[in-house]
């Protein structure tokens, strides 16, 4: 089974997706403008401290604008593509409907975490792409930095859903699910902000043990400053990393798999 | 007791049993949200304010931004901890064909879970209290004070839960109503002062919002518990305002949903 069998399949969820989620329009408006004021609170949030100060850390107002949209531009790509399947995932276990996942002839973390796609923020994109090319404009980024950007943000995306795949794995071992969605955008919530806010021992453990803070702050870092490679490389480090121990825990959490239904 | 006071309190002591059989994923669900945004305020006004946590940034210190998002995060646990997460799914799968048969109602049955979920939440509200002081992050206010806080605090659940309770009851046209959950802890967060002091804000869009019941569900009993809030008088009116407004619009609701149940599964 290659690539185009994976592909096939992928274009299968794709398109029941966008049926379900175009049976019922009111859902798809709504999901439409609960993005909408997210994006809307954090960049308002950002703006209305400099109208207070001159800098945070190192940087100034279009500098964090910049990370800032570049984090809504992941997260962008993560409510479109994986954020759905999370909570699949809690509620499949449960009813052990994770039984019919398991059976199909593809890799289960495939199947399971990218069976859900939600249409309706893909409507964003020119909004988060709009934002992203504004404040990079104003910082302002070289030809280089435009080139390098979408590897970036793919990589960057890549970092999160392994983080995000390894902690909902934990599933396979509580009764409830549902809590661990939460830990999981808990997680997501540190990595929103540049790691220079934080304190050295939380930076270290958010860069090292849990990584998330690689996620935004790696790439934006190595963007305004070519000097700032390492932790770009630490990144790539971290994904591979990440890969492995998620096939590790996610075997053992299938041998765990009690099946609630059978 | 009598049978009526009996059947709440069985139903109380239920609740509790659910909330707390789960503990992990109560903390995870519940607290955990807090406490990492805390952290997060914590570590972002740290950087702000550097070295000089003396001086002033829209009218606050360090230790006096670090006191408003101590208390934001107490307010939000009593005030806006509850969900009304089932709520729709009941509707939705046909479950409440239960109350319509069961000598409780359903919104008995929701203000009971409600209740059991606030002694919760101020139990555990104590204890955070209690430990940040131990921690001299926090100087503990007066008693008069922590009486008055909390009892508006609560005045504000009461207001939070109406309003949860108003979104579940969207499932009789609704499929999903988390997103409508969503989208109002989302500007609940953004519009209550719960994120940034309303101080930071434009001073016109906090006129304007002064209209509107959110400063009154996070910024007011912050400044409460801070002891720089004289007007209380006037935000348990606005509150009750919009309470009771909350109360008729469920009422109607409810009255013109339940024509529509089918009863799905029967």
């Amino acid at each position: 089974m290659g690539i185009k069998h994976y592909a096939q399949v992928y274009r299968g969820f794709v398109s029941t997706s966008f049926t379900e989620a175009t049976s019922f329009r009111l859902n798809f408006l709504l999901l439409i403008i609960m993005d909408l004021f997210f994006y809307v609170s954090v960049l308002a949030t950002v703006s209305f401290i400099f109208d207070h100060v001159e800098t945070i850390g190192p940087w100034n107002r279009t500098q964090l604008m910049f990370f800032m949209s570049f984090m809504l531009v992941i997260d962008h790509l993560h409510m479109t593509f994986v954020s759905e399947s999370f909570w699949m995932l809690s509620t499949h276990l449960k009813t052990g409907e994770l039984d019919f996942t398991l059976l199909k002839p593809v890799n289960s973390i495939f199947s399971v975490f990218f069976r859900h796609v939600r249409p309706s923020s893909l409507c964003n994109i020119f909004v988060t792409w709009g934002l992203l090319i504004y404040y990079g404009r104003q910082v302002p980024l070289t030809t280089l930095d435009w080139v390098l950007l979408p590897p970036l943000i793919l990589l960057s995306f890549t970092l999160l859903c392994l983080i995000e795949f390894i902690i909902a794995s934990s599933m396979f071992w509580v009764t409830e699910g549902l809590g661990i969605n939460f830990l999981r955008m808990q997680i997501q919530q540190l990595s929103r902000w540049p790691d220079y806010i934080y304190g050295i021992l939380s930076r270290k453990i958010l860069t090292i043990a849990l990584p998330v803070l690689l996620i935004g702050s790696a790439p934006v870092h190595f963007l305004f400053d070519k000097s700032r490679y390492l932790p770009l490389g630490g990144m790539v480090i971290a994904i591979l990393g990440s890969f492995v121990v998620l096939r590790w825990i996610w075997a053992r959490g299938l041998r765990r798999y009690d099946s609630a239904s059978s | 007791m009598n049978a009526s006071a009996l059947k709440w309190w069985e139903t109380i002591q239920i609740a509790w049993s659910k909330y707390t059989a789960y503990r992990l994923n109560f903390f995870l669900q519940v607290l955990g949200p807090a406490f990492v945004f805390f952290f997060i305020k914590y570590n972002l006004w740290s950087a702000i304010y550097g070295g000089d946590q003396d001086i002033l940034i829209a009218g606050y210190t360090f230790q006096q931004m670090i006191t408003y998002h101590i208390w934001a995060m107490i307010v939000g646990l009593i005030a806006q901890g509850h969900t009304a997460l089932n709520l729709a799914e009941e509707i939705r799968l046909g479950k409440i064909s239960t109350y319509l048969i069961y000598p409780f109602q359903f919104w008995e049955f929701h203000t009971a879970h409600f209740i059991a979920f606030q002694w919760l939440q101020v139990l555990t509200s104590a204890v955070t209290v209690l430990l940040l002081a131990l921690m001299s992050l926090l100087t503990v206010p007066s008693f008069a004070l922590i009486l008055t806080g909390l009892t508006y605090c609560l005045f504000v659940s009461v207001f939070w839960f109406a309003l949860q309770y108003l979104t579940g009851l969207l499932g009789f046209w609704l499929e999903e109503t988390w997103i409508l959950r969503v989208i109002l802890q989302i500007m609940t967060g953004f519009l209550s002062g719960a994120i940034i002091p309303l101080d930071f804000y434009p001073e016109k869009f906090v006129q304007f919002l002064n209209y509107t019941p959110f400063p009154y569900l996070t910024y007011f009993p912050i400044k409460i518990f801070m002891g720089e809030m004289n007007q209380i008088g006037s935000a348990y009116g606005i509150m009750a305002f919009w309470i009771v407004l909350l109360w008729l619009a469920n009422h109607l609701i409810w009255k013109k949903g339940i024509r529509l149940y089918t009863a799905a599964g029967m």
